[in-house]
Order: C-alpha cells, then structure tokens, then sequence
C-alpha cells in the first residue's frame, strides 16, 4: 500500500536511481558517485517500504472520515522558516555559479539541507493530530543530523574567529590572550561544575554572549587583516628558495619557528667562529659531512652564530637547460637564506633531484658565502 | 482451553528460552575454540610475542603482565555481567526496589582501576623513556617510506664510517640489514603519505610521516630474517609494501658492506647479461639507479625517477641479487626452497647463506618474469596511463613496459649478476 509518507521515500528513492544512471552518463562511466545514488536510493526505498508495511503507523492514512487521526485528516502545515531559508540557499547557488566555486558547493549543501528540513517538518506535522508528538517525531529523524552537524558548524565558527584573533594580534599578546582565555574557560568551567544551583539559563546565556563577543571580535580582526610580519612574509614568499645573490632583508628572524611547527629540520647548519657545522637527529656530534635524502622536501636550517650577516647556500650541481638550435646552458642549482644577522636563523625548504655523484665537477656542499675555507660536504645517495 | 492453553505457553516459554540460551552457549564455544585455534600459529614471522632483541624485549616485558591483569580484569568483567545477564533476568517479577548512589561502592570501583591503571603507567613511562633513547647510538640508518616500498640509505658519516666501515653511501630496499647487538637508529620519514615502520620482533611501530624524522631504535640479538609490514593504510597496495630487517653477524656484515662498496663490473661482452645491460639502460636507468652504469661516453648514467614517479624515486638496483626480496619485499627473489632454507637456518650458517645472494638455481624466475611482462597487474599501482591526469602523468609504481620475452630474458640475465 502506498502511504502518505511512503510516497516521499519512494518518489526520492526512484529519483536517486534516476540520478545514479545520469552520474554513470554525465561521468564517462564513473562508479564512485553512481555507487553512492544507489546506495541512497535503495535505503530510500527502504525505508519506504518500512512506511508502507506499517501503514504510517497503523492509521489509515486515507480514510479521514473513520480516522480523524490519520495524516491526511490534519490540518495543513504551520508556518515555517524552511521555505525561506531553501530560498536563500538557491540564492546563494546562483550568486555562487556567478562568483566562486566555493559560494556555489556552500549554497547546494544548505539547499539539500534545507530542502530536508522543509520535508520533515512538513511530513511530521502531519504525522498525528498531536503536536507534541509530531515534533517529537521529527526530532527523531533531524536530531541525529542536526545536533552534530550544529554542533561542527559552532566549533568552525569559534576556531575561525579565534584563529583570527590570534593571527592579528602581536606574537607577545597570543599567548597572553590564549592564557587568559583558557583561564577564564577553566574557571568558569570548574564554578559551574561545582555550583549545583547556577540556572541553565544564566549558563547559557554567558556561553551566547561569549560567542556573539568572540565571533564579532574574529569578524572585525579578519576584516582588518593579519598581522604585519605575517603579510610580509606572504608578499616575500617566504618558504620559496631564492635565487642566491637577490639581497633581500632578514625579515622574521624567527620564522624557524613556524617551520618547526610543520616540519622537521634535516639539518641544522651552525655558522660559529668563522666555522660551519652541522647537527642532525640521530647524531651526537656536530658533523662536516651530512647525507640528505633524494626527491625529498628537506627543510635545512641556517643559524649565525658569528658576528655580522651571512647567507647560507647550498649548492647541489647543475642543471642543464636546451634552449635549441644546439644551445644549451649550464646553471648552478643553489638555495640560500636572506642575509642573517647575529643570533638570527632562517629555514629554507628545497627538493634535491639527483644523487651527488651525478655532478662529480660540481661537488655538493654548503658554504657560507664571502667564507671560502669552511664548507659542509653534501651526500645525496 | 483458553487457560490450558495459557498454563502450556507458561511451560513452554521458559524451556523455549532455556534452548535457545543453550544454542547461543554452544556458538560462543565454538567460536572461541575457533579463534584460540587461529592464535596457535606454527609458522608466525610477525608474531609480538617472540622478541628477538633488547627493545622487543622490554615492549614484551611490559606487555606480558599488562596482558594478564587486562585478561584477569576482563575474565572478571565478563563473568561478573553474564552472572548479572543471568541472575537477574526478566522472569515476569516485580522490579527491585530503585536506589541512588553508594558512596563506598562507587569510591571502591574507582580506586581498584585507578590503582590498576597507575600499576600499568609507570613501567610503560619507563619503557617509553627507554625507547626513545638515542645517546647510545652505533649506526644510523635513513628509512623512507613511498608508494609501496621501503628505501634504506647508510650515510657515510660518523660511526658508519668510522666503525662500519661504511665509506660511500649504500642505498638498498626491502630488507634493512644490520649487524646483531648493535644499537641501530634509524631515521624514519616518507616521500608520499604517512606509513608506519613495524618489524615486530625488533622493535614497536614508527609513523613515518611527511617532512619529519621520527627516531626508531632498532637491535637484533642474532643473526636471521625478521619480517614486518606497513602498518599504516597508505593506499591501494599498502598490503604489499613489507620489510624485512637481516641480522648479521659482525664478520658477515663486514663482509655485506664491502660487497655493497664493490665497483659496477659490466657482464662479459656477448653474452645475454650483457645484452640485458643494454636493454636494462634502455628500458630501466629511466627511473632505477644503477650504480657505475655508464653511457657510452663514458659518462655516469643518472636515473631521473622525479620525472616519472610521484614520489620522485625507484629502487636502487646495483646489487638488486644480494637482496632476497623485490617489490617492496612482497615476493621473494629466492624460490620456496631456498628460501626456506635461507630463513630456518640456524645463526652460525644464516649469515653464509644470505650472503651468497641469489643464485641462478634458486631464483624465483616465476615471479620475477610477471614482475617484468607487467608490474601493475601483479601489485596494483595506479599505473593506467589514462589515469594519470591527476599525477601529471606520473606514476606510482612501475608500469607496464611492454618487454617482449627475448628482452625479459637479458634483463633477468643482466639482474642476476647484480650482486
């Protein structure tokens, strides 16, 4: 028997049939998304059919006048924000399809979830002549998605607007405010917890005005940008190897560590009383001969610990270009730091394609340029 | 007949229950008896409780009491909520009187665990600590990780040279060899995605991830082959990428390292080794590095895997035969025979047997040729070429390279002198 409520799981289940043979058709055969329509599908029908064996729950949905009970003897539905919203969502999508790609899956994410909600609300109002129940009935089938999906959606917005904050505001006052902010975030915690009587409405009605204070905060530190030594960095390009011999400032002369944070170090290239070492994991001893490995991002880090600026580079042979009609060119392939400071370090990141043994002519090495009678040697197996 | 009726359901009900109760005993016990049997395996490479050096050694010290009071604790556990499943059933009575909080009860099945879980902390703290101690180093080896196989490097600096006597880096995949009772680092880091390096019988597991180096200490107690896997799921052949780590002897190592350092001898002029060098520098140097291989200038020929292979490498072949494995050590170049031979070999012969390498009568030509007519079909590596869109047209492994039999014929020729 085909039910009132079946007939939206049946419907949406042939339609995801329908979608899996355009998937298989629109993507040259591609099974991933066809897999996934099929699957939705038969669990729509699925459940369809669970609606129609159980008759929507044992009432006669048609006949009204015997059972004034039934679905289809309720009153239409209420009002609802459903419809607007889906409609906002469709905006969003056709703004996205004018503008950016990422508007555009945003807007058919909030479409389908709005379009969901829509249903449900419209399908459980029907459900019993109770109210009650009814919302209760929907909450059985929206709260599993809802609460999670609300409760991500929450946590982006607090890790976006604190991420923001933190980005803007000086190196000395992140971890400042971190502290503080986890202090708070503790001690109101630990209050509540021990404080049997605290309303939930005063809980939450802090944790609301928390929220709204840190999303408007984050807002208005994203519109006002990152920090000034962030944008530097990323106008400089800082992770890129530049070519050797660019002078160029030492800007950050504590990038090291946002470098350490992502990554190891390879190698750390000591430049101390006119002498240039070298320390690596797994080795005790400062070392003048280091082994790198081959078609690997190696992040080396340069430290002058002698008087005025140096610039590390390593050299790491030769690469050579056809620039046709026979001619060819014969180019150095170097990575250099900026010229550091006393005291100061700076990490490079660069990818070494060939073994040293391929440029016998060009032995590779690092140096410190100006200083010719301290090298490291460089083995690339 | 609606009371008699009633009175038989009433009789019926419970001896109903009492047979299905019966049914589900008697699936358990089978069950159990079927997975107490699967534990009892003979042949177990990878087995954790079999340590075979100092560091597996104080990981099964700490595990084996860990695993008893977490047996005993879950035997009680278990007994405790079947007897409470059983005892208190629905048998239609009145439901017992509803209380809220016992203060001795919960304070008292707080503490044991507590207790418990601090009995367990504190060794493991200690095992921890002494794992990850590196002051004590002998060798250091680098370990990388790629899209499905496990390349070794020794650098030639510090002890490795001065004691090991290792004087030019040697690159080799598949199996690690080390020399027994040393303390060996190795320096564990991939090219691709995250992998983990686990030779059980040595030693935990590493992650190696990305732009890091993670320390693994690593020692064997004596000499013999010890297995191991990617424990970390890395894609679609991640069930072929496997490891084997070769404990040597000192003398036997010695003489490992000095046949690694050998020259490149080319094979004889006109004979089919020598054809397959030809074919091999044709086919192969693209991506395999050959150590000693020269152009006909004179000059060295330079694999260049970087423009072939996502990863940006392929596995070092110079002395592809002095291995017993090939393809991430997931066949074996030794037939079933030798092999066997090679790995339940006591540990006064192992070593003179490993390191006669592979020789013609026990090499694995079955697999080998498969490997050769077409890689992909045998470990699967995403190596359609109208697949590659998203690589830029590079490859994860090797592909298929259309060999015709005469040219597998001297590349196996050419391999076998490999050593």
């Amino acid at each position: 028997m085909i039910t009132t409520s079946s007939k939206l799981f049946y419907g949406l289940g042939t339609l995801s049939f329908v979608g899996a043979l355009v998937w298989v058709v629109a993507h040259d055969g591609s099974s991933l998304g066809s897999v996934a329509l099929i699957f939705l599908a038969i669990s729509l029908l699925f459940l369809g059919g669970i609606a129609s064996y159980v008759r929507d729950g044992h009432v006669l949905s048609t006949d009204t006048a015997a059972h004034p009970s039934a679905p289809a003897a309720q009153s239409a539905s209420g009002n609802s924000w459903w419809p607007l919203a889906s409609a906002l969502s469709l905006g969003m999508v056709v703004v996205g399809l004018i503008s950016s790609p990422g508007i555009f899956k945003i807007g058919i994410a909030l479409s389908i979830a709005m379009f969901g909600e829509w249903m449900i609300t419209n399908w459980s109002d029907r459900a019993s002549a109770n109210a009650a129940y009814n919302e209760k009935v929907r909450g059985w089938v929206v709260h599993p998605l809802e609460i999670p999906i609300g409760g991500a959606l929450l946590m982006t917005v607090i890790v976006l607007s604190f991420s923001r904050i933190m980005l803007s505001v000086s190196t000395v006052a992140g971890p400042l405010i971190f502290a503080v902010v986890g202090t708070v975030v503790l001690a109101g915690g630990s209050l509540v917890s021990v404080r049997r009587g605290v309303s939930k409405r005063l809980v939450g009605g802090a944790c609301a005005v928390a929220l709204v204070a840190l999303t408007g905060v984050g807002l208005a530190t994203a519109l006002n940008g990152e920090r000034h030594e962030l944008v530097e960095a990323s106008e400089y390009d800082h992770y890129a190897v530049h070519p050797c011999g660019e002078e160029a400032e030492e800007y950050d002369e504590e990038a090291s560590r946002a470098v350490s944070a992502k990554s190891s170090i390879a190698a750390t290239v000591i430049f101390k009383d006119g002498e240039l070492y070298a320390e690596m994991d797994g080795f005790s001893e400062p070392l003048t001969s280091i082994s790198l490995q081959r078609s690997y991002d190696l992040t080396i880090l340069f430290r002058n610990e002698s008087v005025g600026e140096h610039r590390m580079i390593l050299n790491y042979g030769n690469v050579i270009e056809d620039l046709g009609g026979g001619v060819t060119r014969d180019s150095k392939l170097q990575a250099c730091t900026a010229l550091i400071g006393e005291g100061g370090q700076q990490a490079i990141t660069v990818r070494i394609p060939k073994p040293s043994f391929a440029s016998p002519l060009s032995p590779y090495n690092i140096v410190v340029s100006g200083i010719e009678d301290s090298s490291i040697e460089v083995s690339v197996p | 007949m609606s009371t008699v009726g009633t009175m038989k359901d009433r009789v019926a009900e419970p001896m109903k229950i009492m047979r299905r109760g019966r049914a589900a005993l008697k699936t358990s016990l089978a069950v159990s008896a079927l997975a107490f049997l699967a534990s009892c395996a003979r042949d177990a490479p990878q087995d954790t409780w079999q340590p075979a050096g100092p560091n597996a050694e104080q990981i099964d010290n700490l595990q084996r009491p860990v695993f008893y009071v977490a047996g005993v604790v879950g035997v009680i556990v278990f007994v405790a909520i079947g007897w409470a499943i059983w005892r208190y059933r629905d048998r239609g009575q009145a439901i017992p009187e509803q209380t809220h909080g016992k203060p001795v009860v919960e304070i008292v099945l707080t503490v044991i665990p507590a207790l418990i879980l601090l009995g367990v902390a504190i060794p493991t703290a200690g095992t921890i600590f002494k794992l990850a101690k590196t002051s004590d180093t002998e060798m250091t080896i680098n370990v990388t990780g790629q899209q499905w196989w496990w390349e070794y490097d020794y650098p030639a600096v510090g002890s490795n040279e001065e004691q090991y006597g290792i004087t030019a880096p040697i690159v080799t995949s598949g199996q690690l060899v080390i020399p027994e009772n040393t303390k060996v680092l190795l320096r564990v880091t991939s090219r691709d995605v995250i992998h983990s390096y686990w030779i059980p019988k040595l030693n935990g597991k590493k992650d190696s991830v990305p732009g890091r180096v993670h320390l693994l200490r690593l020692e064997g107690a004596k000499p013999g082959i010890y297995a191991g896997q990617c424990t970390e799921f890395c894609g679609l052949s991640h069930s072929y990428m496997r490891m084997e780590a070769v404990v040597l002897s000192r003398a036997d190592y010695d003489a490992w390292v000095a046949n690694q350092l050998e020259a490149y001898t080319s094979p004889a002029a006109g004979t089919l080794a020598a054809e397959g060098e030809g074919v091999f520098i044709q086919q192969c140097s693209r991506c395999h590095q050959v150590n000693g291989l020269l152009n006909a200038d004179g000059t060295p020929i330079i694999s260049a895997p970087d423009q072939y292979i996502v990863s940006g490498v392929a596995p070092n072949l110079t002395n592809l035969m002095t291995r017993n494995t090939f393809a991430g050590a997931s066949w074996d170049l030794l037939t079933p025979e030798c092999r066997e031979d090679v790995w339940k070999s006591d540990s006064v012969t192992f070593g003179a047997k490993y390191l006669k390498g592979v020789t013609t009568d026990c090499l694995n030509q079955k697999d080998l040729r498969e490997w050769l007519r077409n890689a992909p079909l045998k470990k699967p590596m995403y190596a359609n070429p109208e697949n590659l869109a998203a690589t830029g047209g590079k490859y994860r492994g090797m592909p298929a390279l259309g060999l015709t039999e005469d040219q597998i014929n001297s590349i196996v020729a050419y391999l076998l002198e490999r050593k």
